[in-house]
């Protein structure tokens, strides 16, 4: 009976299943599968259990009379009777339970114990939180597919376990081959992939390289004066880098960020990519590598020979023409005055436009000017160039010859040799220089001269060029050039001077060689390109070629025949004669 | 003038690193099989790293601060971070992961105009391009798989060049602190392993090389067959 009990529980459902088959197809009566009827075998259940019924009775009924009569049992009788009959009952029990779950329910009756359980035995509902589960884990599955028919979800299910299926036989496969090669290393000798000999020294060195750069810099430091700044800043520095404030500088220790660094133009011209530009911005790069003022000579000191490796690289163009530091990116005031006159310059006809430009480079070397005086710098520009476009027909005889601009590319100038190379000697050419102005000055130059003389510092920049009137001292640059040369001065040069030549000397006289040294090369770099190519230029070379040692010595003198110029601001005898240190 | 300032710092912060490198051609298939096994999706990543070097006037030992600017948000972010000297000691070598010092902290914009001010300079600059990971598996453990590019012109990050075209870093880090330390490495050497397939993880300065079978993992990964044999 305790086996019975036992399968029963389990016949609810099967019940309620069988009772629905059955009663979907045969209302009326309620019958047994047939099935189950051949297996329960009703007949011979019935027989059996009668005789078994039978047997027991008889052996109540031995009993009884034993009872009664007092006589004791022949228990070996008994006990064999009581195994047969086990043993039927056992039988009848093992057939029942093939069929009982088709119709038999238990518990039957509701009583106290089973009263509290029975209706969530009974119930087909799940539980509150198993429902939930079950409801998202079918939102889940089915997500996106309500919509469509039930075979359509069934086969993108499908696919979906396939493709799980897939991916992880391929995760099977990966563990199974890295277990392979794992505990083949292990063992010894068997087959892995080991990298070519090459290819793993490579690799290890590439491996090096990145893990020393990534960890301690290695490879990534560049030197203060060898670092190049960017034209554009990226959008993140931008407004970090840009010092609006003029005046202070950062610490030394700092030097790329110094506010000395020239101004937008030069940086705008390299933009623009002619070369005659690009000559310009060779000079303002270096001054713009260069830390701020008190030291500036050393500095070019140590930049001569640094741009020289770069001579003939392919890089060449790129690297000399460095930009100004992102503090000069932010002097929007020049940025847009700039572009106005680049538009000007656009407009003129090349050898006009030639001489802007240069006029611009010579403003933009100049270390340590505070944005006032740049500002006062690009309106003396302003009024150059005026008086430029009206000198127009006088511009043709000089300049005629308009350089391309592979002439250009040729030439390296680094500034700092330039200023290193023109040095003292200068200084001592002042007083020729200052003849030379004082033939041609006007008064207004005179007396700007004068005012240099007297007052050296740097205001006398901004002065000057608030007083500089425009045209009349444009003739007196090229004679102070000339005077430097004295072979050139017997050549037929126009009164077309560059302002600034006298103007730089003025500074000068004053203490700014370094300034006017700038100016000088820079002056001296347009003239040259003029010079070059006029006929008159002879004496120049000749002596050009004598000078060829010292800072310039080396530097790359291709095809073009531009030769003159570098040298000759770097070395000329009784010339530009610069080998001194008198910038120290 | 004088500044009384209080600073209490409860926990020293500290940061577990492994480092590892991976070449280039199967970066795609790492990605993978971290996005597999953080079950997160990849972040892409770009880092402009400075490290800056304090000048002589604030003392005589160099400190060295990292300034992070992530380029990656729409408005670049930046973080300044402070990384100390690894953690020595046996306890320490037995650890398969680098235990160090770090803190670091969110600032606004200006902090490079700072630290110029400080006194500091400029040491050397990379850009860091990539894809990152961030999930918690026993301890909130970030993963990097970028490129290390330098810069040819001071801060030009548009023209960032990879010092090392055909591999990329791998990093992987964890923060901790002076207490749980020991779990959180444990947690990231225990993720690592699952990273072998493909990239050999190691303290920062241990060389480590490439995995030869990398190939092979890489080629089951990437579902294009993988039949390769080993």
């Amino acid at each position: 009976m305790a086996a019975m009990e036992g399968v029963v529980a389990a016949a609810a459902a099967q019940d309620q299943s069988q009772l629905q088959q059955q009663q979907q197809p045969l209302k009326a009566v309620e019958r047994l599968n047939p099935a189950v009827q051949q297996q329960l075998n009703l007949e011979s259940v019935k027989t059996r259990a009668i005789s078994l019924f039978k047997a027991i009775s008889r052996i109540l009924d031995d009993f009884d009379v034993i009872a009664r009569t007092n006589s004791s049992p022949k228990w070996q009788d008994i006990l064999g009777q009581f195994s047969m009959v086990n043993l039927e009952l056992f039988n009848i029990v093992e057939d029942i339970k093939k069929v009982s779950k088709a119709f038999v329910v238990h518990p039957k009756n509701v009583n106290a114990e089973n009263a509290t359980i029975l209706p969530v035995m009974l119930s087909s509902k799940l539980l509150p939180e198993m429902e939930m589960d079950d409801n998202s884990k079918r939102e889940q599955l089915l997500h996106g597919m309500q919509n469509m028919s039930v075979s359509s979800q069934i086969e993108k299910l499908k696919t979906r376990i396939d493709m799980i299926g897939a991916a992880c036989e391929s995760a099977e496969k990966i563990i199974a081959d890295t277990r392979k090669a794992y505990f083949g290393t292990r063992q010894g000798p068997t087959v892995i992939p080991t990298l070519d000999k090459v290819q793993a020294a490579k690799i290890q060195e590439q491996e090096n390289l990145l893990r020393n750069a990534v960890n301690h810099g290695e490879g990534l430091r560049v030197p203060l004066d060898q670092r190049q700044t960017t034209s554009a800043l990226p959008i993140h520095l931008v407004d970090v880098l840009t010092v609006a404030d003029s005046g202070q500088t950062l610490p030394d220790a700092s030097g790329m960020y110094t506010k000395n660094t020239p101004p937008l133009s030069s940086n705008n011209i390299n933009n623009q990519g002619t070369l005659l530009q690009a000559s310009g911005a060779q000079l303002i790069g270096r001054a713009a590598a260069s830390p701020s003022g008190a030291t500036v000579s050393t500095s070019f000191d140590n930049t001569t020979t640094s741009p020289l490796p770069y001579a003939h690289s392919p890089r060449s163009g790129a690297n000399m023409m460095n930009t100004p530091s992102p503090q000069q990116q932010s002097q929007q005031q020049q940025q847009q005055q700039q572009q106005q006159q680049r538009q000007k310059m656009m407009q003129l006809p090349q050898h006009q436009q030639q001489l802007l430009a240069q006029q611009q480079f010579r403003q933009s070397p100049m270390p340590g000017l505070g944005q006032n005086q740049l500002s006062q710098l690009h309106e003396l520009q302003g009024q150059t160039q005026q008086k430029f476009s009206s000198m127009h027909g006088q511009h043709q005889m000089q300049f005629s010859q308009s350089l391309g601009p592979s002439q250009f590319q040729s030439r390296q100038l680094p500034s700092g040799s330039i200023q290193h190379g023109i040095g003292q000697s200068q200084l001592s050419q002042g007083n020729q220089l200052n003849r030379h102005l004082n033939q041609f000055s006007s008064p207004a130059n005179s007396a700007l001269f004068n005012a240099a003389q007297a007052t050296p510092n740097n205001q006398m920049i901004s002065n000057m060029s608030a007083m500089m009137p425009s045209q009349s001292l444009l003739p007196r640059m090229q004679y102070g050039l000339s005077g430097a040369n004295r072979a050139l001065a017997s050549q037929n040069l126009s009164d077309q001077t560059y302002t600034h030549l006298g103007f730089s000397q003025l500074k000068l006289n004053c203490g700014w060689k370094i300034i006017w040294v700038n100016y000088l090369g820079v002056a001296l770099a347009v003239f040259n390109i003029g010079a070059a190519n006029s006929g008159t230029m002879m004496p120049m070379q000749q002596q050009q070629q004598h000078g060829s040692q010292g800072t310039f010595g080396n530097m790359p003198q291709n095809a073009q025949n531009l030769q003159p110029g570098p040298t000759l601001i770097g070395r000329g005898d009784g010339g530009v004669g610069g080998d001194d240190d008198g910038d120290a | 003038a004088r500044v009384n300032c209080r600073v209490e710092l409860k926990q020293l912060l500290m940061e577990c690193v492994v480092q590892g490198i991976i070449e280039t051609q199967h970066v795609e298939a790492l990605e993978i099989l971290l996005q597999g096994l953080c079950g997160v999706h990849r972040e892409q990543f770009k880092v402009h790293e400075l490290y800056l070097k304090s000048g002589p006037n604030l003392g005589a030992v160099a400190s060295e601060v990292r300034l992070l600017c992530d380029l990656q948000q729409p408005e670049p972010t930046w973080t300044v971070r402070h990384v100390g000297g690894a953690m020595r000691g046996s306890g320490a070598e037995q650890l398969s992961v680098l235990v160090r010092t770090m803190v670091e902290s969110k600032v606004g914009k200006n902090v490079l105009r700072l630290f110029y001010l400080l006194g500091y300079r400029l040491d050397y600059e990379l850009l860091r391009a990539g894809v990152a990971f961030h999930f918690f598996r026993g301890a909130q453990i970030n993963v990097t798989v970028s490129s290390v590019n330098k810069m040819l012109k001071l801060h030009a990050t548009d023209e960032a060049v990879p010092v090392t075209p055909g591999i990329q870093l791998v990093e992987v880090t964890a923060q901790a602190s002076s207490e749980n330390y020991t779990e959180v490495a444990a947690a990231m050497s225990s993720f690592c392993e699952y990273l072998a397939p493909l990239v050999h993880l190691s303290k920062p300065g241990v060389s480590t090389g490439v995995v030869p079978t990398a190939a092979a993992a890489a080629a089951s990964l990437m579902s294009d067959g993988g039949g390769t044999t080993l």
